[in-house]
C-alpha cells in the first residue's frame, strides 16, 4: 500500500465489509412488490430468508434488493394484512422476481405474525419511528367523521397539538414549524385546513404514512424535531375503481385506473367541504370551505424505470359579506423517475416545485395582500443494496426558496392604499449525505450516515444594515427591547451571497439485540433548519411568513439522543416501545415583547435568537393481532426555551446588563405538556361491525394569568408578569366511533360502509384558552373561557366501487 | 421601517376573528346534531403583586384654546379581580419645561406645578389660584421646539416621563355605513382622513366606548384613506358618537398598539403572547440625573402608563 494515502479506520472496515462480500459466490435477488388487485407497490414489505436469518424489506417505491450466497432459499414475503407469499428460489445467477400480494380474507384473527417477522423489526437501528397504515388511520374516531392524518398521529407517544382548532402538531416539545411534511417527497408548509380542523391530506389517497421523532436518517432534512413521510397511492393500473365518502363537513371521490393496463395508471382524487351551500338557506352571505386535489400519473417504462408525476392542490377560502375574503393553500407538482443502475443501485430522481400563497382582500379598507413562499427542488437519492447486511444511500438535495413576506395592492381606484412589495427574499440550501445500514452481527446493526448542508441567504433588493449588526435595540431606560434604526440600506443582486451557513449533521442510530423479542436502541442525531416561520402565537396561523437564516438570523440546530427498550410478547401479539430522549436546540427565535410579525419589512428588528431544550420518556403498548388491536401510549416530558441577554449595552456612556426575554430564564414552551396519555381501540365485533374508541388526557397547555390591571384611558388594561406560568386546566376526551358494513351482496358492484362516531362522549369543555376582559356590559372583569367542540356526533358514508 | 401596523392589525384581526367568533364552526354546526356554545364565564384563580403606580398622561390638544389642556390622572393597579384605587397623596407633581433653539441648544426652561382637582379625584392639573399664581401653559409653547418632562413623587419614590408634542390631521369625513362584517348587531363608521406627506406618520383613533385603533401611513403615504370601523354593537337611534383623531409618534403608536390587543383580547388560539405593557414612564429614584440610569438593574422596578402630549381632532356622527 502506498504508505501516503491512508485510509480512515472506517473506510478500512466497509472496504474488509466489501472484499467479504464478493470473496463468495453472491447473487442478487431483486424486484418489485405490489397489491394484487391494483398493481399498486407496496412499501415496507418483509423478504425473509429464513434459512440465513436475514431479509430485505421494501422501500418506498416498492422495490427491494438482496445479494445472498448462491444456493436454495425458500424466502417468505410477508406485510401485516396479507397473505403470505412462500416461494423456493434457486439462486444461481442474478434474478429478479417480482411479487404480487392478495389481501387477506377478512379474518383478522387469522393473521399469524410468526417470531421472524417481528425480528427484524427489532433488529431494525432505526428507533422513534412511527408508521400508520391508512386503514388505522380511517378507524380512529375524529371530530365530524373525517379520518384524518395529522390528528391520527396526536395518538402516538411524543406527539401533540395545542387543541382542537390549532394548526400543526408538536413533536418531542418542539414547535409546529420544525416538522418536514413530505407529501411524495414534496415539502407542504401548511399541514391545515380551516385552522387546524382538518389537515390536508385526503386519507383515500394516501398509502403510508411515517413520522420520524429521533434518529431521523442523513437523507432528511432542514427541519429540527420530526419528519413526517407521506406517499400516495400511484393509481390502480389493473382496473377502473372508485371510492368516495360523504361526511358532515365534506365529501371525496377518488377515481383510479390503467392508462395501459399493468404499466401505467392514473389517480385523481378530490375534497371539498359543503357546508357552504347551505348558507344562502339560512340568509348568510359568508363563505367558508376548503377543497383539495390529488392527481396522480406513473408509468412504468420497463423493469429499470418507471416515471411519476404527482400534483396536489388545496385552498382555503372564507368570504364574510365580501368585504373580507382570505384564500390560502399549498400547491405541489412532483416529476419522479426511478431508474435501476442495477440490481443493486435504486434511484430516484425527483423534480419538485412547491408553493404556498395566502392572500386576503379587505374592501372596507381598500386592499388586497398577498404572501408566501415558493421553492423549486431537486433531490437525486441513490439506494445501494451492497449485501443482505449492507445498504448504503447516498444523496444530493438543492432547493431554492423564494419568500415573498407581503404584497399590498389597492383594490380599487378609490382606495387611498398605496401598492408596495415588500422585500422579497431568496435563498438556496443544499446538501449532500450518505447514510449506511450495516448488520455487524446477528446481534448488532448499525445506521450511521453524514449530511452536510449548505445555506446560502442570496441577494435582495433592500436589506438593512445595522450599527454593530445588531437591529435590536436594549433601551436601559424603559428596560424593554425596540426596534433599532437601520444605518444603511443595501441593495444586492440575486446572485450574491448575504451570508452563508455550512453544518455537517451526523447520525447514528445502534440497535443491539437482547433475544429473539427484544433489544435496545441508541441514536443521536443533529439536524439543522435554516428557515423560521415567524409565528407568535401557541399554533401556527395561515398568515404566518417563512423567513431564512441569514446575517441576523442564525440556522436552529438540534442535537438529540435518545435510548429505547423493545420488545415484543406473546408471539408478536403485543409489542412494547420504550423510549427517553433529551434535545438542545440552539438559536430558536423569540421575539421581543409587542413584536409586529405581520407586514414587517425588517423582521429582524423584533427577533432575538435564543435556545430550547426538551426530554421526555415515551412509552407504547400496542395490541398488534386479534379482534381487539390497538395501543396506549404514554408520554412524561417537559419542554423549555429561553432567551438570555445578549451582552452589556452601553448607553449615554452608561453600561447595563441586558435581561433577555423573561428575565433570561428558562420557561415553558406553549406546547409542553408534562403529561399525555393517548389509548386507542378497535374491536372487531362481527364480520359487519366494529368499534374504535380513543381516549386522551394532556397536561393543560401552558397560559398567563394577568398579574394585575390598570386604567389607560377608558381601557382596562390586564398586565401579565413572566410568560407560560400558569396552565389551562388539564385537557381529556372521549370518542367512539361504530363502522358497518353491509353484508357483501354479489349482484351489488358497489361497497359501501356507514361510520358513526360521537366525538367527546361526556361533553368535557376543554379551553382552547382562557382570557381575562372586561365584560362591556356590566363593567366587571371576567375570565372567558374558550372551548371549541363539545359533544360532536356525527356520520359518514364511505364507497367504493 | 415600520409597516403599517393598522393593515397588520387588520390581517392578523381578520386571522384571529374567525377563530375567536366562532364563524367557522357555526357554518360547520348547521351539519350536526348538537353543538355546544364557543365562550364562557368561569372561576380563575389569579396571581398578583405589589400595586405600581399608573400614569394616565394623555394630553389631548385643541390648537384654538388658550391654554394646553394639562390633566394627569394617577391610579394604582389593582389584582385582575380587584378595585384599582386613585392616588390622591402625591408628595410632588410637576411638569418640566424645557425649550429648544433651532440649533437644538436648551433655550429658556420652566416648571409647572400641579395639584388634585377639586372636581375630580386623583386627576392632577396646573395649579391656578387666582390672583396669586397660574401655572397654566399658554397654548403658544405648541410653536416651539419643546421637551415636556413629568415628574411625579409619591410614597418615596420618584417618576419621570419625557415627551414632545406631536400635531395630528382633521378627519375629512366621518359617516354612519349600513354594512356589517361578523354579526348583525354591528355598527358601521366610514372615517376618511389625509395622511400628512411623508412618511413616518402615526395616529390613534378614539372611536369613543374604550375603543382605539392605531394607524400609520406607510402604505397610504400622503393619501386620503377611507375605512370602515365596526362597532360591536347597535346603538339607540339619536346616539351621538364622537371620533377623535390623535397624533402619536412611534413609541405611543406601539404602546397603544399592544394596550388594545392586551385590553380587548378577543379569545383565541392564535392570540400573541401577552406582555407587560411598559410605556414611557419609569423609576427614576436612584438615578442622579435622567441621564444616568444606576436602576437599569432593577428590572421589575417599573411604573406603567404614558405620558403624551398630542393634537386632536374631532368629527361625531349621529345614529339615525
Amino acid at each position: 500500500m502506498n504508505p501516503r494515502f491512508r485510509l480512515p479506520p472506517v473506510c478500512v472496515l466497509l472496504f474488509f465489509a466489501s472484499l467479504q462480500l464478493f470473496a463468495q459466490e453472491r447473487y442478487t435477488l431483486s424486484g418489485t412488490i405490489s397489491e394484487a388487485g391494483s398493481n399498486e407497490t407496496l412499501i415496507g414489505v418483509s423478504i425473509l430468508v429464513p434459512e440465513l436469518q436475514t431479509g430485505a424489506t421494501t422501500n418506498e417505491y416498492g422495490f427491494y434488493s438482496l445479494t445472498l450466497p448462491a444456493g436454495n432459499y425458500d424466502i417468505v414475503i410477508r406485510y401485516l394484512g396479507f397473505a403470505d407469499i412462500r416461494q423456493s428460489v434457486d439462486l444461481r445467477t442474478d434474478r429478479r422476481l417480482d411479487f404480487s400480494m392478495a389481501e387477506e380474507a377478512e379474518q383478522l384473527d387469522e393473521v399469524v405474525v410468526t417470531e421472524q417477522a417481528e425480528q427484524l423489526d427489532i433488529r431494525e437501528p432505526q428507533m422513534s419511528v412511527a408508521t400508520l397504515k391508512t386503514e388505522t388511520i380511517k378507524k380512529i374516531p375524529v371530530v365530524l367523521g373525517e379520518a384524518d392524518v395529522i390528528k391520527s398521529i396526536l395518538l402516538l407517544p411524543g406527539v401533540t397539538n395545542a387543541g382542537e382548532s390549532s394548526s400543526g402538531f408538536n413533536v418531542r416539545g418542539g414547535a409546529a414549524d420544525q416538522n418536514l411534511i413530505l407529501l411524495d417527497e414534496a415539502t407542504i408548509f401548511n399541514s391545515s385546513h380551516l385552522f387546524g380542523f382538518f389537515s390536508v391530506f385526503n386519507p383515500d389517497a394516501i398509502k403510508d404514512v411515517k413520522l420520524f421523532k429521533g434518529g431521523i436518517p442523513a437523507r432528511y432534512g432542514g427541519r429540527v424535531s420530526s419528519v413526517l413521510e407521506i406517499y400516495q397511492k400511484e393509481g390502480n393500473s389493473k382496473e377502473f375503481k372508485m371510492n368516495g365518502g360523504i361526511g358532515a363537513v365534506a365529501s371525496r371521490l377518488l377515481a383510479e385506473g390503467p392508462i395501459v393496463k399493468d404499466r401505467a395508471a392514473f389517480l385523481a382524487g378530490g375534497r371539498a367541504s359543503y357546508a357552504h351551500l347551505f348558507l344562502p338557506l339560512f340568509d348568510i352571505d359568508n363563505k367558508a370551505y376548503f377543497y383539495d386535489l390529488n392527481t396522480k400519473l406513473n408509468y412504468r417504462l420497463n423493469d429499470r424505470n418507471s416515471l411519476y408525476l404527482s400534483g396536489y392542490f388545496g385552498r382555503d377560502l372564507f368570504s364574510i359579506n365580501d368585504l373580507f375574503v382570505n384564500t390560502y393553500g399549498n400547491a405541489v407538482v412532483n416529476f419522479r423517475w426511478n431508474h435501476l443502475f442495477s440490481d443493486k443501485l435504486f434511484a430516484n430522481l425527483s423534480l419538485i416545485y412547491s408553493d404556498y400563497y395566502y392572500g386576503l382582500e379587505l374592501d372596507f379598507v381598500g386592499f388586497e395582500w398577498n404572501s408566501g413562499i415558493r421553492n423549486f427542488n431537486l433531490k437525486y437519492d441513490l439506494k445501494h443494496y451492497v449485501s443482505d447486511t449492507f445498504q448504503v444511500n447516498y444523496g444530493l438535495h438543492n432547493t431554492y426558496f423564494v419568500f415573498n413576506p407581503g404584497k399590498i395592492t389597492p383594490n380599487s381606484a378609490e382606495s387611498g392604499i398605496v401598492e408596495e412589495q415588500l422585500t422579497k427574499k431568496y435563498a438556496n440550501e443544499n446538501a449532500l449525505y450518505v447514510d449506511v445500514s450495516h448488520s455487524v452481527s446477528p446481534r448488532l446493526s448499525l445506521n450511521y450516515g453524514l449530511r452536510v448542508s449548505q445555506f446560502n441567504r442570496l441577494g435582495q433588493d433592500e436589506f438593512f444594515v445595522y450599527e454593530d449588526d445588531n437591529p435590536v435595540f436594549f433601551d436601559p431606560f424603559t428596560l424593554v427591547y425596540r426596534e433599532n434604526t437601520p444605518i444603511d440600506t443595501v441593495s444586492a443582486d440575486r446572485f450574491e451571497t448575504l451570508d452563508k451557513f455550512l453544518n455537517l449533521e451526523p447520525r447514528v442510530s445502534v440497535a443491539y439485540t437482547l433475544s429473539e423479542n427484544s433489544s435496545v436502541k441508541a441514536s443521536y442525531m443533529r439536524m439543522v433548519q435554516y428557515l423560521h416561520l415567524l409565528s407568535n402565537t401557541n399554533s401556527p396561523t395561515p398568515l404566518d411568513v417563512w423567513t431564512p437564516s441569514g446575517p441576523y438570523t442564525r440556522p436552529q440546530i438540534v442535537d438529540q439522543v435518545g435510548l429505547g427498550y423493545f420488545r415484543n410478547f406473546s408471539d408478536g401479539q403485543y409489542s412494547l416501545e420504550t423510549e427517553v430522549f433529551y434535545k438542545e436546540v440552539q438559536n430558536r427565535i423569540d421575539y421581543i415583547d409587542g413584536a409586529n410579525l405581520i407586514a414587517n419589512n425588517a423582521i429582524e428588528q423584533v427577533i432575538l435568537n435564543g435556545e430550547a431544550r426538551a426530554y421526555g420518556l415515551e412509552f407504547l403498548l400496542r395490541k398488534n393481532t386479534g379482534s381487539l388491536t390497538g395501543w396506549i401510549a404514554y408520554t412524561l416530558a417537559k419542554s423549555e426555551q429561553r432567551t438570555p441577554g445578549r451582552e452589556q449595552v452601553t448607553f449615554r456612556n452608561r453600561t447595563v446588563d441586558e435581561p433577555g426575554i423573561n428575565f433570561g430564564e428558562w420557561y415553558n414552551t406553549p406546547y409542553d405538556k408534562r403529561h399525555d396519555v393517548a389509548v386507542f381501540g378497535s374491536y372487531e365485533i362481527d364480520d359487519r361491525w366494529s368499534l374504535n374508541t380513543n381516549f386522551i388526557y394532556q397536561t393543560g397547555q401552558p397560559t398567563n394569568y394577568p398579574v394585575g390591571q390598570f386604567e389607560f384611558e377608558g381601557l382596562v388594561v390586564p398586565y401579565y408578569g413572566l410568560r407560560n406560568q400558569e396552565r389551562l386546566p388539564d385537557y381529556h376526551r372521549l370518542d367512539i366511533a361504530a363502522t358497518l358494513r353491509p353484508r357483501k351482496s354479489r349482484e351489488k358492484k358497489v361497497r359501501g360502509e356507514w361510520v358513526f362516531s360521537i366525538y367527546n362522549v361526556y361533553n368535557r369543555m376543554n379551553a382552547a384558552s382562557i382570557n381575562f376582559r372586561q365584560n362591556q356590559d356590566t363593567g366587571r372583569n371576567e375570565a372567558i373561557r374558550t372551548s371549541i367542540f363539545g359533544i360532536v356526533p356525527s356520520v359518514t358514508y364511505n364507497f367504493s366501487f | 421601517m415600520k409597516k403599517a401596523p393598522d393593515i397588520r392589525k387588520w390581517i392578523r384581526q381578520a386571522g384571529s376573528a374567525l377563530a375567536g367568533r366562532c364563524s367557522v364552526l357555526s357554518l360547520a354546526a348547521i351539519c350536526l346534531l348538537a353543538f355546544s356554545a364557543c365562550e364562557d364565564v368561569i372561576q380563575v384563580e389569579v396571581p398578583e403583586e405589589p400595586p405600581r403606580l399608573v400614569v394616565e398622561g394623555l394630553i389631548r390638544v385643541d390648537t384654538t384654546e388658550e391654554y394646553l389642556p394639562i390633566r394627569v390622572r394617577l391610579s394604582e393597579t389593582a389584582p385582575f379581580f380587584g378595585e384599582p384605587q386613585l392616588v390622591r397623596d402625591v408628595d410632588e407633581i410637576s411638569i418640566i419645561i424645557q425649550a429648544f433653539d433651532e440649533d437644538g441648544n436648551p433655550a429658556g426652561s420652566g416648571v409647572t406645578e400641579m395639584w388634585e382637582s377639586d372636581t375630580e379625584p386623583g386627576v392632577y392639573i396646573p395649579i391656578v389660584i387666582p390672583g396669586d399664581l397660574d401655572e397654566r401653559v399658554p397654548m403658544s409653547i405648541i410653536e416651539q421646539d419643546v421637551e415636556y418632562t413629568l415628574v411625579v413623587t409619591w410614597r418615596g419614590r420618584r417618576y419621570a416621563a419625557q415627551t414632545r408634542y406631536v400635531p395630528s390631521v382633521p378627519i375629512d369625513r366621518a359617516e354612519l355605513g349600513d354594512r356589517t362584517l361578523f354579526d348583525e348587531d354591528e355598527t358601521e363608521v366610514v372615517v376618511a382622513f389625509t395622511d400628512t406627506p411623508g412618511e413616518g406618520d402615526y395616529y390613534i383613533f378614539d372611536f369613543g366606548f374604550g375603543e382605539y385603533f392605531p394607524s400609520e401611513d406607510i402604505f397610504s403615504d400622503g393619501e386620503q384613506l377611507e375605512f370602515s370601523y365596526f362597532y360591536d354593537q347597535q346603538f339607540d337611534p339619536g346616539t351621538n358618537i364622537e371620533i377623535s383623531i390623535l397624533g402619536a409618534d412611534q413609541v405611543f403608536y406601539n404602546y397603544m398598539t399592544l394596550l388594545v390587543e392586551q385590553a380587548g383580547d378577543s379569545g383565541n388560539p392564535f392570540q400573541t403572547p401577552v406582555a407587560t405593557v411598559r410605556g414611557n414612564v419609569f423609576d427614576v429614584t436612584d438615578l442622579d440625573n435622567i441621564d444616568n440610569f444606576d436602576n437599569a438593574g432593577q428590572p421589575e422596578i417599573f411604573p406603567l402608563g404614558f405620558f403624551a402630549i398630542v393634537q386632536e381632532f374631532q368629527a361625531s356622527v349621529t345614529v339615525d
